[in-house]
């Protein structure tokens, strides 16, 4: 008799950062007080920088008073990771799970977050690879980067999580920061990688469900329930 | 009564891991104040005590210095960056007081023990890349 492991997962759509800030802490707590089961957040930014722990708001290339001009936002986070970029186009997951549950360590959580995406670039026909060095973490397409990962674990369980560059639309964003602190190496997107007979890609609704798919297998859940039209400020 | 501790966490290899830990311990037992301690862990090395969180407390006497086990470090990966608390910050048993960032990832550490702390391993505090 295998193990039933469930995992919940939340469609939400496009949500302010700071609004996403705040659900996570919540549902964090609920988590980690056994209120609630393991829950995946689906969704998408509106054009946002954010910088992690370490504060690197040096990776910042213009100042942040022209911020409000390019339509974007700042915001910092208690996650790992550098500086990054969230915005249209782009598959936001935010696991909120207990690793000690799923006897997992960060390294390999991270690792796992990695694999996902690489096997979501694969179904597409794109060979993506993990970084090679502690630097390089993010799933890469040759040496221009095309997932991201940035993780906060507290008392086991995880917040943040990954972004997947789905669309172009990001792309021009990230010229604004040196992404992730890694200076002299691009980043890039599916629609730019795959070749002409994927194309026109699904859409990204699709997307999100395959990704959310090959992560909830990876993770070892086999009772996925999906919700959505969901109101967060509840 | 209050209980002292400092914290101490290193990633590099095994050998060096001991021998630091070992220092450090030594340099601790300056800072010592006196104080009671609860006998609520089971020892797995004498004087050494795990917590299913990864963390260790060795409790010397009067001081507890707390660390993170190398299964942790393993499962963690290299770390980059440590945030401790300054000294004379009061923590509480169960609750976090600091975290380590390693591949992408930034997980508290969580304080065995409650008291004041009085001793922090400056050398690993603020600049990324400096522990491993």
């Amino acid at each position: 008799m295998s193990l039933k492991r469930g995992l919940d997962v939340w469609k939400l759509g496009k949500v302010n950062y700071s609004e996403g800030l705040k659900l996570q802490a919540k549902l964090c707590s609920r988590r980690k007080s056994g209120e609630i089961p393991d829950t995946l957040l689906s969704l998408q930014h509106p054009p946002t920088y954010t910088v992690g722990k370490r504060r690197t708001y040096h990776n910042l290339l213009i100042p942040e008073s022209q911020l409000k001009s390019i339509g974007a936002e700042l915001h910092h986070t208690e996650r790992g990771g550098d500086i990054t970029f969230h915005g249209p186009r782009q598959i936001v997951l935010y696991p909120i799970i207990s690793l000690k549950d799923i006897h997992f360590g960060a390294r390999r959580y991270v690792e796992t977050l990695e694999a996902a995406m690489v096997e979501l670039a694969g179904a597409y026909g794109v060979e993506a690879h993990v970084g090679g060095s502690k630097c390089d973490t993010g799933v890469w397409i040759g040496d221009k980067k095309i997932g991201s990962i940035g993780v906060r674990i507290s008392s086991g369980v995880t917040s943040h999580g990954l972004a997947f560059n789905v669309g172009s639309d990001v792309l021009d964003y990230f010229k604004n920061i040196i992404p992730c602190g890694i200076a002299g190496k691009g980043v890039t997107c599916l629609s730019r990688e795959v070749s002409p007979r994927h194309l026109p890609l699904p859409p990204d609704g699709i997307i999100h469900d395959q990704l959310i798919s090959r992560l909830s297998r990876l993770l070892g859940y086999n009772q996925i329930t999906c919700r959505e039209d969901i109101n967060i400020a509840q | 009564m209050e209980k002292a501790f400092s914290f101490f966490v290193s990633s590099i290899p095994l050998l060096k891991i001991m021998a630091a830990r070992l220092m450090w311990a030594s340099k601790t037992a300056s800072y010592l104040k006196i104080s009671t301690f609860h006998r609520g862990f089971s020892s797995v090395v004498k004087d050494l005590k795990y917590i299913d969180s990864h963390e260790w407390v060795k409790v010397d006497g009067n001081s507890a210095t707390v660390g993170i086990t190398d299964h942790a470090q393993d499962h963690l990966g290299d770390v980059v960056y440590v945030e401790l608390p300054e000294v004379g910050a009061v923590v509480t048993k169960g609750n976090s007081f600091g975290a380590v960032e390693s591949v992408k990832a930034t997980s508290d550490v969580n304080s065995p023990v409650s008291g004041s702390v009085v001793a922090v391993n400056e050398e690993l505090t603020g600049s990324p890349g400096l522990v491993s």
